[in-house]
């Protein structure tokens, strides 16, 4: 014999080995846009080359082949990610050691490995994202797994469709208790650690700086931002002002704002009016610090998030997980009202060198207005009435863009506006600062709730009055009302999407976008944000109030004791041995009669032996019945046999 | 099949010692508790036994890791899939069970052998219900039978081979019956106690002194008579035949083993008597006594049996041969 016939493999694992590979390509998938191509395309050959061994009966390759492969792989990953902690680096190392066990595995039961890292790549799918499909897919690639698993130990010629059926079955079996689990298992709001979910594609939230003029046209995503749920009356457009950040240090071309920090005055400086808005907010993943609320936020259930100075709302890490929010605002407050020196200056500070023009109409106005008021009317005013217009697509402005834009462009859409007005603010001398965040939103009739869209984003300016403190003006509605009393999505039906250079979607194609989106706000409220308070309601309606974790624990196990049982019940109904026979019946019968008892084992002849002596029945009775019996059970389908044994064994008195 | 080995570190395999005393200690709580089994009995659901096996063990360990994990980034769909895999080891406990519970398992015989061969106790198990039962076994310690699939309706016999090494009964006092199925995670079993044995004949002595001269009934026939010149055929080889009477130019050919018929002088008959031995070891007489038996038997003539016990008058035939051997097993030994 050679010495590759003897280490060659000998295609035993050919009826398991193709399932393990689709159950871990199955759970691999999710993950492939965001591993590197090479990670990938690792796994692809190495399943391949694994399959070819099989089939050919090749051998697997030597250990200082796959030791110097796994090194390799092992710094491939470290040089990629720098770390190898998260769920970026863990899943990529999943799926490389999933391809380097691939070439290992020589026994059947070595596939356990690779069907326990298929089911860690699951898992790990579903904590980097939860989509509407995430659950289907959750179903398929276990039965994926368990069919795999199922086929690992059972007979190399068992069919595929057996396979499935048990699979099948046996997750049938395991849903229900898997449900009331879940449904009953004692959510807790806070992290025990923090570590990164990398979530590196397709994340998309307010930029933390704004230049207008740079980039000359806004980028109109249609992705949705963040759902809103109101509780109580739903504001009036022009309130739904969205707070994002806050930006102040102007450099002549583009706004900077300051990192969250810990604002321990700015949630005091608050004063509060009238009724509060109450809502919950679902957002999306953004990767920044900042939560979006109602200007202004006066109290809210997120964890580890405060309020920042300049009265903006922060978490102590990025948002990298959607998550959802209960929240109550005033759209009618007084913010900071009391301002000391040093910081008004930081809101009055402007380059010197740059848009000069800007400042001397600035001071011009003021004068002519006499009071700060008639001079905010007044600017307001020439957006309205001069011939300054809104669009998303506006020239590119030059070396002092606020000049630029004010005396010769004219045309900008709300960054524009917001730095223009602000800079104007700061040359006459009033603070001013402006708000990044949403405005307006798109109410869904389909599930009552609004959608505020990254189309929505907007910008806006804030003034600061000595005893009124900091006040909302957005310039913008003096240009382009319809902006803020529509939104931007209603807008476009009205004709005015075409004119901001939009391709209008026909109405039906964004119904069924809206349902669409209802479907998914669904998904996000009840089956992802299923967390603490939502498990309290639905314990309420279940007739538990407030129900302790120990009580709900105790439901959780008694429930799943009951459900076990059932099952246990059905698996005892499924495999149970047939019930007796009629003849068996009767031949029982008989032998109560005889006065004798049938001992275990023991044949009807045999028995018909030794009852024959000493019974009150004669041994020719006996005898008949025990060949009756023998007929009707062993002798086919003779009828009659049975219908003697029946007249027979009632003859006995 | 048997060659496949746990990957998996399991409890005994880790404690070795520890391990064999328990199992000691469970198996005769096992056996006072059921008692003994007739040779034909159905599996009930108060002698089926379950414990994890070590895969089990790994994963329950990763279904804790992963519930830690869906608490610790409380995400709703990382629970969910936490929950299916533990309420999948659940159903897969009482699957395991189930999947034992309510066979039907009989003894099927064995074969009388010879002291070396292995005992090949046949045990036949139905599967009465209308479900499959998969990926049966049969053991006994160490010893493992093939694995079965049985249909419904289906019965299946399984061997299990007992080395045996010195004449007498080879009782197969326990035997257990199990499976893994569905997930390898948990491994279900039932011990059966019954009243089991086989017959292990003494081991025939190859290089036997011909039977002496004395002992020929009628002088007629001289010990050498079975020379080639009397060659009657061939017949299929049997365990037992002697090696020089094995046709090796027939086996070279066919690959089949067969042993070469002398038809000797049928009509003459002699005693082997177990007294007439000087100097030789009780089992030494017996091995010679049997390589006779089964020479004499090959050849088809009449032998008696001389035995301090019983006579076994001379005659030939399958019967005989089994009579002279179980005589000649049995020596000495306590009827039970």
């Amino acid at each position: 014999m050679s010495r590759i016939k003897r280490h060659g493999t000998d295609g035993s694992l050919l009826s398991s080995l193709p399932w393990t590979l689709a159950s871990l390509a199955l759970a691999l998938l999710p993950h492939v846009i965001y591993l590197p191509v090479w990670i990938s395309a690792a796994f692809l050959a190495c399943g391949l080359w694994r399959y070819m061994i099989e089939k050919r009966r090749a051998a697997l390759p030597s250990t200082w082949i796959r030791a110097a492969l796994a090194l390799a792989c092992f710094l491939g990953v470290l040089f990629e990610y720098q770390t190898i902690s998260g769920v970026g680096p863990g899943s990529a190392l999943l799926a490389i050691m999933a391809s380097l066990k691939l070439l290992e595995t020589r026994k059947r039961r070595d596939q356990f490995v690779l069907l326990f890292i298929a089911i860690f790549l699951v898992m790990s799918a579903l904590l980097r994202e939860q989509y509407l499909w995430s659950l289907p897919y959750l179903v398929v690639a276990m039965i994926f797994i368990m069919t795999a698993w199922l086929r690992m130990s059972a007979a190399a010629s068992e069919s595929i469709r057996r396979s499935f059926a048990t699979g099948g079955r046996l997750l049938l079996y395991a849903a229900p208790i898997a449900i009331v689990m879940w449904v009953f298992f004692p959510r807790i709001s806070s992290p025990f650690w923090a570590v990164p979910i990398d979530t590196s594609s397709g994340v998309s939230g307010l930029s933390s700086t704004m230049s207008p003029g740079d980039i000359s046209s806004l980028s109109l995503s249609n992705e949705v931002a963040f759902r809103v749920r109101f509780d109580s009356q739903i504001p009036a457009a022009r309130d739904l002002y969205w707070r994002g950040l806050v930006l102040h240090q102007f450099n002549g071309r583009s706004w900077k704002g300051s990192e969250p920090s810990m604002g321990r005055r700015a949630a005091q400086q608050i004063e509060v009016r009238g009724e509060p808005v109450r809502y919950r907010i679902t957002m999306e993943a953004t990767r920044q610090h900042w939560v979006y609320a109602l200007d202004i936020p006066y109290q809210w259930d997120l964890h580890k998030t405060r309020m920042s100075a300049q009265q903006v709302l922060a978490r102590d890490f990025p948002i990298d997980q959607r998550i959802a929010y209960q929240v109550e605002s005033y759209t009618d407050y007084r913010a900071g009202a009391d301002m000391n020196d040093f910081v008004r200056d930081r809101y009055l500070a402007l380059p010197d060198s740059s848009n000069r023009r800007t400042a001397e109409l600035a001071r011009q106005m003021r004068r002519d207005a006499g009071s700060d008021g008639a001079f905010i009317n007044a600017l307001l005013a020439l957006f309205h009435d001069e011939d300054f217009y809104y669009t998303l697509q506006p020239p590119p402005l030059g070396r002092n863009p606020v000049d630029n834009f004010l005396f010769d462009t004219r045309r900008g859409f709300c960054e524009h506006y917001a730095s223009a007005f602000t800079v104007m603010m700061r040359s006459a001398g009033i603070p001013a600062r402006i708000v990044l965040g949403y405005q307006g939103g798109e109410l869904n009739p389909l599930g009552n709730y609004m959608i505020v869209r990254q189309s929505d984003a907007h910008a806006w300016a804030e003034v600061w009055f000595a005893g009124r403190g900091w006040v909302r003006v957005d310039p913008t509605a003096a240009v382009a009302p319809e902006r803020i009393e529509l939104g931007i999505a209603e807008s476009m039906f009205d004709g005015i999407g075409l004119e901001w250079g939009l391709s209008a979607p026909s109405k039906f194609l964004h119904q069924m976008q809206l349902r669409w989106d209802a479907m998914n706000a669904q998904w996000n409220d009840w089956v992802l944000g299923y967390g603490p308070e939502k498990q309290n309601a639905f314990m309420g309606l279940l007739g538990m109030d407030n129900p302790s974790w120990r009580k709900m624990l105790l439901t959780l196990i008694t429930l799943v004791i009951g459900l076990i049982l059932l099952i246990s019940g059905i698996l005892a109904l499924r495999y149970r041995p047939p019930p007796p026979d009629r003849a068996t019946i009767l031949y029982r019968r008989f032998v109560a009669k005889t006065g004798h008892q049938l001992s275990i084992g023991e044949s009807p002849a045999a028995f018909a032996m030794r009852a024959s002596t000493g019974s009150r029945l004669s041994a020719d009775t006996i005898l008949d019945i025990t060949n009756s019996y023998q007929e009707a059970r062993y002798g086919g389908v003779d009828a009659l046999a049975l219908q003697r044994l029946e007249t027979q064994v009632a003859a006995i008195p | 099949m048997s060659s496949i080995r746990w990957t998996f570190p399991s409890v005994s395999g880790l404690f070795p010692s520890i391990g064999a005393a328990a199992t000691r200690r469970v198996q005769s709580w096992a056996r006072n508790r059921q008692g003994l089994d007739p040779d034909h009995i159905e599996l009930s659901a108060r002698r089926t036994y379950i414990l994890p096996t070590g895969v089990g063990m790994i994963y329950a360990l990763m279904s804790f890791a992963m519930l830690m994990g869906s608490m610790n980034y409380n995400n709703n769909l990382s629970f969910l899939l936490t929950f299916l895999l533990i309420a999948l080891g659940f159903v897969a406990m009482h699957q395991c069970q189930r999947n034992l519970v309510g066979l039907d398992v009989s003894f099927a015989g064995v074969e009388p052998v010879f002291a070396g061969q292995s005992s090949q106790f046949r045990i036949v198990v139905t599967n009465h219900s209308k479900s499959p039962r998969n990926r049966i076994r049969l053991y006994v310690d160490t010893t493992l039978s093939d694995i079965h699939d049985l249909e419904p309706g289906e019965s299946q016999v399984f061997v299990i081979a007992l080395a045996t090494d010195k004449r007498g009964w080879v009782k197969l006092k326990r035997f257990g019956i199990r499976t893994l199925f569905p997930f390898e995670l948990f491994r279900s079993w039932a011990w059966l106690h019954m009243d089991i044995r086989g017959l292990v004949y003494p081991k025939p002595l190859d290089d036997a002194p011909p039977p002496p001269a004395s002992q020929m009934a009628l002088g007629h026939r001289q010990h050498d008579a079975r020379g080639e010149e009397d060659f009657a055929g061939l017949r299929r080889f049997v365990v037992g035949d002697s090696p020089r009477n094995v046709a090796w130019k027939a086996y070279a050919r066919s690959g089949q083993l067969l042993s070469k018929q002398f038809s000797g002088a049928d009509t003459s008959s002699q005693w082997f008597d177990f007294s007439e031995f000087d100097n030789v070891g009780v089992e030494e007489r017996l091995s010679t006594l049997a390589r006779w038996i089964i020479d004499a038997d090959r050849t088809n003539e009449d032998y008696g049996l001389k035995m301090p016990s019983d006579d076994i008058a001379p005659a030939h035939g399958e019967a005989h041969r089994h009579r002279c051997l179980e005589a000649l097993a049995l020596y000495g030994l306590e009827h039970e």
